[in-house]
């Protein structure tokens, strides 16, 4: 993989052209090897969140090669490994990375439940670590090291019930999630606590468990309630699933979620009966940030399908680091004393920074789908 | 020495892993040595996990005094399960005994001082090492001690034939009862250790999948000892980080091995070098 | 919304009950227990997409792909339980080369399709027409599922009953050694009933994948549990068991999450699994209902 291909370098070339920013520089790290540890469930479980993941940081390697990213020069690689949705793996993984010596930061895990195994060891050992899917409440305040370039489900939830509920008026609603899960579980509890707030007479509150396939008793059950609105709480594969199985029942209330539904297979496998469902999300695949385009396009050349949130932030991650490597951080301390002073870094979702509790300052985007892909919701 | 010393700054995590996941397959084993398919390991080990880290986070119980606490309510769940299922064998036995975890997984994922899904976060990781294999020590000299004494004699005869056993009057109930009482006391101390040594527990940690974890270790260990079931977790602790090479291929050889042993090596990974041991089917 | 509860829980026991099946024909005849049965569902339903995708009408492609779900039980057999059953190997050794098994064939999966859901470009419930009766709707989907079911389970009751096959397969259930010395050639009953046994969970499989009109790598795991309580509920190894047992399970899911209890739905379904084998310890229809079948 070290070879750089010919149609890689014309690549370079247009880029710089067109894209003065997108062209290597030499910056104070050029010539140096930086390693990125990344640790990501491709196998198992969570392998459909964990594999657009790997594929996204494949891209990356790719792109530092090209220059498309800029890591000032440097030797930036990212070296992703299968957690196998383990969590013993994953802490044993990121035991490997801390202390191998030559790794200046660990991105991932992919799960918030793996997130909080492992990021205390790097908080003991003052190792950057930075989640990019890691969503549920207090993963960042395991320890100073600990950062994230994922939207909370926090920062996602109350906007999406606020922008729904200024344009519907709706007046009762059902909550649908899944309780043994720590993402969607938030979700349900962030719903419950958004829509009462916002004067919205929750209903009815339906859950599931992860992998389910039938929705149908729990649906029907939400209709006996006639709600106006019903906000879903899944990650996409159940997602699809419910809005199927609530269009075959003649379900006729509203449907939004949150970050869990910010994926091609909400249109792509749910067709017709996804038009109209509103998302919540920490990224918008047709947002025109260059970088964004040029991502979405590439991505999707490469695997064949659009990349979904779980790859976005990835690559954002990538482009995170690469920006620090560029401006001279290789080594651990450097990387955790540049992440301090980061202001505003240019990625696919936008341009980022992070406040003091080390969270992603960005502003979740409201997104409806019509037809085969999701627009802005207004 | 220093070599020894890099090594454990390495994998620290993943030796404290094995010394836990060793006390869970013997604790399995115990019950497979009185012949009973009792599948709630599980279960045991995380009531012992959430009681352990609720006395310890939310009322600050000193650890030791936390990991007693948590030992002794699993064993007596387990005692009490024996009443129920006294009269389950088989296949029986083992579907009600899931079953039975199933239960405590959807229990602890709804109640509210467990934290639900979200989990227990924060714990303080306080048992190190040292602790970790002082348990295993114990328990491991604890079934030696026993295998000596003529309870032993019972169980084994319990488990070759129950009929037979009740013939020279070994009271099975009671077997049955304490064997069952003794895999939840060292499932128990595996679990209250793991919440003493893990940030996080969460209920899925302790659904089926853990279940099958366990079962898979002590049969490809060797069920017909408790060297078995040590073997086999040990085994398979390591396995996943030892083939990590294989990339995209370490899921599919994980299921080769698992088939290769049991095909090739029938009394398990620790009758290769323990030839002539006794062959239990249970 | 009682009688629309009743319909969800009766189409979804039939596709339980289906999967329950084929597993607890392998348990009447062998008395292992095969830990891959759920693999070779979602690799049948995943064959089924394959074939559907090279433009073989539906029927065809799940036919095609139910014989393949058979097939890969044959090699199942083959591969993981003939040479255990050669040397006698008691239980538990099954239990484990069965989740070998599993593994291998959830990794070739994996690296032939992905982890990305595959959906049928003919469609499931979203574009089968919804038919209205009363205060019930229901899909054509569903009916040719429920229908297609029950037609495979009343013929394996007839096989097992009426043919020489069924006659052989009955008389390896009672036992192995007597069958053998009365002529019944044993390696090739016990490959037949793994090749029904699997292609009925295969079967199973491809129906839930159109019904959901979703194919995924994990489409096995939540059936793979239930599906072990059911058997044992029914009483291992008992075909009408198994049945029975399969709508219990989907009513007993469908009733709890009915009565506002979804959140409980696993508890009550292994609650009320546990209560019956205390009552019953040797399951509803005892162990060797496969003779009487």
């Amino acid at each position: 993989m070290n070879r750089i291909t010919v149609p890689a370098l014309a690549l370079c070339a247009v880029a710089a052209l067109v894209a003065p920013s997108g062209a290597a520089s030499k910056g104070p790290a050029a010539g140096k090897t930086v390693h990125v540890g990344v640790i990501s469930d491709v196998t198992g479980g969570a392998g459909v969140y964990g594999t657009p993941q790997k594929n996204a940081y494949e891209l990356a390697n790719d792109d530092v090669k090209s220059g498309k990213i800029d890591a000032g020069g440097a030797n930036l690689s990212f070296d992703v490994q299968d957690a196998a949705s383990d969590g013993a793996q994953v802490v044993n993984l990121m035991q490997k990375f801390i202390t191998d010596g030559s790794t200046a930061i660990v991105l991932g895990p992919t799960l918030s439940g793996e997130a909080k195994q492992a990021f205390p060891l790097a908080a003991r050992a003052s190792f950057p670590v930075m989640g990019t899917s890691t969503t549920a409440e207090g993963v960042t305040a395991i320890g100073p090291t600990v950062y994230r370039d994922a939207l909370a489900e926090s920062q996602v939830i109350p906007t999406t019930v606020r922008r729904t509920h200024d344009r519907w008026h709706y007046k009762t609603a059902a909550i649908i999630f899944g309780d043994d899960n720590a993402f969607t579980k938030t979700d349900g509890d962030l719903f419950a606590r958004e829509l009462k707030a916002a004067g919205v007479d929750v209903v009815d509150s339906e859950t599931f468990h992860q992998k389910d396939t039938d929705f149908q008793p729990a649906l029907t059950r939400i209709e006996s309630k006639h709600p106006d609105v019903i906000a879903i709480g899944a990650l996409f594969p159940e997602a699809t699933k419910i809005i199927l199985q609530a269009g075959k029942l003649g379900i006729k209330a509203k449907m939004f979620g949150g970050n869990g539904l910010n994926s091609p297979d909400m249109y792509g496998v749910a067709g017709p009966a996804a038009q109209g469902i509103v998302v919540g999300a920490a990224w918008y695949s047709g947002a025109k940030y260059p970088s964004n385009v040029d991502f979405v396009k590439r991505y999707t050349a490469k695997y064949g399908k659009g990349p979904d949130q779980f790859a976005a932030q990835s690559y954002a991650a990538a482009q995170v680091v690469a920006y620090l490597v560029a401006h001279g951080a290789t080594t651990k301390d450097e990387m955790t004393s540049a992440l301090k002073n980061v202001r505003v870094i240019q990625t696919v979702l936008g341009p980022i920074g992070f406040d003091t509790n080390r969270d992603v300052k960005s502003s979740p985007v409201i997104l409806s789908i019509v037809k085969d892909g999701f627009t802005y919701f207004h | 020495m220093n070599a020894l010393a890099t090594f454990y700054a390495h994998y620290s995590q993943l030796v404290d892993q094995i010394g836990i996941n060793a006390l869970l397959a013997l604790s399995l084993s115990v019950s497979l040595q009185a012949g009973q398919l009792a599948l709630a390991q599980a279960a045991f080990m995380g009531i012992a996990a959430y009681a352990s880290a609720i006395l310890t986070v939310t009322y600050r119980w000193p650890m030791v005094a936390s990991i007693v606490a948590a030992v002794l309510l699993a064993t007596l769940v387990a005692a009490l399960l024996a009443y129920p299922v006294r009269r389950l064998r088989g296949v029986f036995l083992a579907i009600a005994t899931i079953g039975f975890g199933e239960i405590v997984r959807v229990v602890a994922n709804n109640l509210s001082i467990t934290g639900g899904a979200e989990g227990m976060s924060g714990l303080p990781q306080d048992a190190g090492t040292a602790m970790v294999y002082a348990a295993l020590v114990l328990v491991a000299l604890a079934l030696f001690g026993l295998s000596r004494t003529k309870f032993a004699l019972a169980v084994a005869l319990v488990r070759e034939d129950e009929h037979a056993a009740r013939g020279v009057g070994v009271d099975v109930g009671m077997v049955r009862t304490f064997s069952l009482a003794l895999g939840g006391a060292i499932a128990g101390l595996a679990g209250a250790l793991y919440a003493h040594s893990s940030a996080f527990i969460t209920p899925n940690d302790f659904g089926f999948e853990r279940m099958e974890q366990i079962l898979v270790w002590c049969v490809i260990g060797g069920v017909t000892s408790p060297l078995g079931a040590v073997v086999g977790a040990t085994f398979l602790s390591v396995l996943p980080e030892l083939i990590r090479f294989l990339a995209d291929y370490r899921e599919i050889t994980n299921g080769i091995i698992l088939l290769a042993v049991i095909v090739f090596a029938p009394g398990g990974l620790a009758s290769l070098w323990r030839r002539g041991a006794v062959r239990i089917h249970v | 919304m009682f009688a629309q509860q009743l319909l969800n829980g009766l189409f979804l026991g039939a596709v339980y009950a289906l999967f329950a099946v084929g597993y607890t024909l392998v348990f009447g005849v062998l008395d292992i227990l095969n830990l891959a049965h759920a693999a070779i569902f979602t690799a049948a339903a995943f064959a089924a997409f394959s074939l559907a995708a090279a433009g073989l009408p539906l029927p065809l492609a799940f036919l095609g792909a139910a014989v393949a779900g058979g097939i890969l039980g044959v090699v199942l057999d083959r591969v993981a339980f003939a040479p255990l059953r050669a040397r006698n190997a008691g239980t538990l050794a099954p239990l484990i080369s069965s989740i070998g098994f599993a593994i291998i064939v959830g990794a070739l999966l994996r690296g032939k399709y992905g982890v990305d859901e595959k959906h049928f470009a003919t469609g499931g419930l979203d574009t089968a027409p919804a038919i209205h009766l009363g205060a019930v709707t229901f899909t054509t989907v569903e009916l040719a599922i429920f229908a297609a079911a029950i037609a495979m389970m009343l013929g394996l009751s007839w096989v097992l009953r009426a043919t020489t096959l069924g006659r052989r397969i009955r008389a390896v259930a009672e036992d192995r050694v007597a069958a053998a010395l009365l002529g019944v050639n044993l390696e090739r009953t016990i490959a037949a009933t793994f090749f029904i046994a699997s292609a009925l969970g295969g079967a199973a499989g491809i129906l839930t994948g159109l019904e959901y009109n979703s194919v995924t790598l994990d489409m096995g795991s939540p059936i793979e549990l239930k599906g072990l309580a059911i058997i044992v509920l029914g009483g291992m190894g008992s075909v009408t068991g198994a049945v029975i047992g399969g709508f219990v399970i989907g009513a007993v899911e469908t009733l709890a999450i009915a009565n506002g209890l979804s959140e409980w739905r696993d508890a009550i379904t292994f609650g009320v699994m546990f209560l019956i084998l205390v009552a019953r310890p040797n399951g509803l229809f005892g162990k060797r209902a496969l003779r009487q079948a």
